[in-house]
């Protein structure tokens, strides 16, 4: 397993212990970065796709979506602390266990050897989303879980590479993105942080 | 050029659309009648150019096609009604008209999109478009209810996704499978490849969140009871039936059924009924009835598909009927909640009188609902049954006739008493007039024609989709 996908691991697993959303924005940022450069260390940029691919990967997921997550969460005044699964012994084993129930699936899948580790490491990522969307009624919990999400499929798609990947596919693939963020951020901004609305000021 | 691609005509409309102008809900119901046209001609005049990298009119699509936008176009009839009524209703606004638009041509490209990517893509464009739709500036709730429904899309499209990345994974020599749905249709079942297996359970999982199957239905109450009558009836009828698409042709693909995939359509249409059914026995409100009510039909349709087969041409008239069935019904139900202001089953009675178009539709809506005779629903339901008597699940034969009754009685307990019951809100209603009727009722032809007589050229079609999902 790459160094990088040694670090990514870490940074998927990390916020999960320390309850703080900035830590949280930084780990997604983490993610967008190191697949950035995963992307970038095995295919370079040959392709319209692979450019696309790396705006989407080390632009939009690194500093897109945490920055803007960040702007709304700063002009909240939230305050520092923020548990995406709820800070007890059996959330920390729950996410530790899909780490390895994410090793053991790659292990025993039909797959070359040099997919295996990316595969291990995607599939800890989905599980750890997925746990992290269970955990948490909180809108940003479930934002933070939904861009997990995403990231765990985009490392999916970068374990093994594409000869025909089509521009115009990842454009579009870029675009849902964006507007996923825009809608999340408009929700983070107009729910409560439980995830009920405003009640109506009082006239 | 593809004659496809003239379903992108109504985004032409989209240069008349914008904020305060008076005709937006009026773009919209143009725009739709233009793709009803396109679709009708494309669906009925045969025209099938055979399939190309990205899009394809093959029978499914020609099928679906008729049905999506029919329903669509009711839809926006009613909401045009709306806003024609009262201008300041959001129908009336730019925002709703755009989005609308962005929807219905995204929700035709699910249905002709011959590569896996396209089509993915243009369904979660639908998920993106409709989740602002849901949100009520009026009703707060709304908006965790469409956040919840976005949440929910992500995920059932995020996972679909992977089962689609699993199937093309090809095994551990390295190919590529390929990613157009008419090369997969065709290519024979692998002996034993674990990732074709984990992608069709994914996409069944995926999907099945998608059409509000259980375990992942928990969005589909919320946001069908939250959103505008016209948001939910887009919903059930017209998206529920682009995500069907989608598992159909996953379903043509040889060997979906063999692995985990079949047997889990069916425990998780039996599951979805099964929790329909509680849900419909202790619900109070009507909307949330008809939402539970579209879980069951959803469970249904997943018990028909795991089977394939015989079940198939049931399936697809079960599937089409409860297409026009939901629209009639949460169109309908949307004329109650503006006059009586409620949602609450018992606060409404004597609809016959008060309202007598909506009550109507209502009766007509609800036994077809409940699968009576002469309705396509009836005929799709029977078809079913007897495909699962003749393949030898007897349990689940069982339960599934066990949850009908249930949800027969507390369906019919219910809402019968707001047809004819004594009108609890002492009030003068205005004579309502057939107009903003009229869309239901070539819905409710189209209803009455699946159980009696088919012509010939929609027949074929439906044979047609029926013998690629393995009937005879």
């Amino acid at each position: 397993m790459s160094t990088a996908l040694v670090v990514f691991v870490l940074v998927l697993l990390l916020p999960l212990f320390l309850a703080s959303w900035r830590v949280s924005l930084v780990g997604l940022a983490g993610q967008g970065a190191l697949m950035a450069w995963l992307a970038y260390d095995r295919d370079g940029v040959t392709t319209v796709a692979d450019g696309v691919r790396l705006v989407d990967l080390g632009l939009v997921r690194t500093l897109i979506v945490p920055v803007a997550l960040y702007r709304v969460m700063a002009a909240r005044n939230t305050g520092p602390r923020n548990d995406v699964i709820a800070p007890n012994l059996v959330s920390w084993t729950l996410a530790l266990t899909a780490v390895l129930v994410g090793f053991r699936f790659a292990a025993h899948m039909p797959l070359p050897d040099s997919e295996r580790p990316f595969v291990a490491a995607a599939a800890s990522a989905l599980l750890l989303a997925m746990l992290v969307l269970a955990s948490s009624e909180r809108v940003f919990s479930q934002v933070v879980g939904v861009f997990r999400f995403e990231n765990a499929l985009a490392l999916f798609e970068l374990s093994r590479p594409e000869p025909e990947a089509e521009p115009a596919f990842r454009v579009g693939l870029l675009v849902v993105l964006v507007v996923t963020l825009a809608l999340a951020r408009w929700y983070l901004r107009t729910l409560t942080p439980a995830g009920d609305a405003p009640a109506p000021e009082a006239s | 050029m593809n004659p496809a691609l003239w379903l992108l005509a109504p985004l032409a409309f989209l240069v008349v659309i914008g904020p305060g102008r008076r005709h937006n809900a009026l773009a919209l119901v143009a725009a739709a009648t233009v793709e009803v046209i396109v679709a009708t001609v494309i669906a009925i005049g045969d025209v099938d150019t055979g399939a190309d990298d990205l899009l394809t009119t093959d029978a499914t699509a020609r099928l679906f096609l008729l049905v999506i936008d029919w329903a669509f176009v009711g839809v926006v009839v009613y909401a045009w009604n709306r806003a024609r009524v009262d201008a300041a209703r959001p129908e009336a606004s730019a925002r709703r008209a755009y989005l609308g638009i962005a929807f219905l041509v995204a929700m035709n490209v699910v249905v002709i999109a011959n590569h896996v990517l396209l089509a993915w893509l243009a369904l979660e464009v639908t998920s993106l478009t409709a989740a602002p739709q849901i949100t009520q500036a009026s009703l707060p709730g709304s908006r965790g209810a469409a956040w919840r429904y976005l949440v929910f899309s992500i995920v059932g499209l995020g996972l679909a996704s992977l089962g689609f990345w699993c199937l093309g994974h090809g095994g551990a020599d390295g190919a590529h499978a390929s990613m157009r749905f008419d090369v997969l249709a065709h290519t024979p079942a692998p002996a034993d490849d674990p990732w074709r297996d984990l992608g069709f359970a994914l996409l069944v999982l995926g999907l099945g969140t998608k059409l509000g199957l259980a375990p992942m239905y928990s969005w589909l109450p919320e946001t069908y009871d939250e959103a505008p009558a016209a948001i939910t009836a887009m919903l059930a009828a017209v998206q529920f039936n682009g995500t069907l698409v989608l598992l159909v042709r996953v379903l043509q693909i040889p060997g979906a059924r063999a692995g985990v995939a079949g047997d889990a359509l069916l425990v998780l249409g039996l599951a979805s009924m099964a929790v329909s059914a509680g849900s419909i026995l202790a619900t109070r409100n009507v909307k949330r009835l008809v939402a539970y009510a579209s879980i069951n039909h959803a469970g249904v349709i997943a018990i028909g598909l795991g089977l394939g087969g015989e079940a198939a041409y049931g399936v697809l008239l079960y599937a089409v009927s409860n297409a026009f069935i939901k629209a009639i019904l949460f169109l309908s139900i949307g004329h109650i909640e503006q006059h009586y202001q409620t949602k609450q089953m018992r606060d409404v009675g004597g609809l016959i009188k008060d309202l007598p178009y909506t009550g109507l539709f209502l009766m007509v809506g609800t036994f077809a609902l409940l699968g009576f005779p002469p309705f396509g629903s009836f005929l799709g339901e029977l078809l079913i049954l007897s495909a699962l008597a003749a393949s030898g699940q007897m349990l689940v034969f069982a339960g599934f006739c066990a949850v009908i009754a249930t949800t027969f009685i507390a369906t019919g307990r219910s809402v019968f008493p707001m047809i004819w019951g004594e009108s609890r809100i002492k009030a003068t209603w205005h004579r309502q007039r057939l107009l903003p009727h009229l869309p239901k009722l070539v819905l409710l032809i189209a209803l009455v024609m699946m159980g009696l007589y088919l012509p010939t050229s929609v027949n074929t079609l439906f044979r047609e989709v029926a013998a690629s999902m393995g009937s005879r």
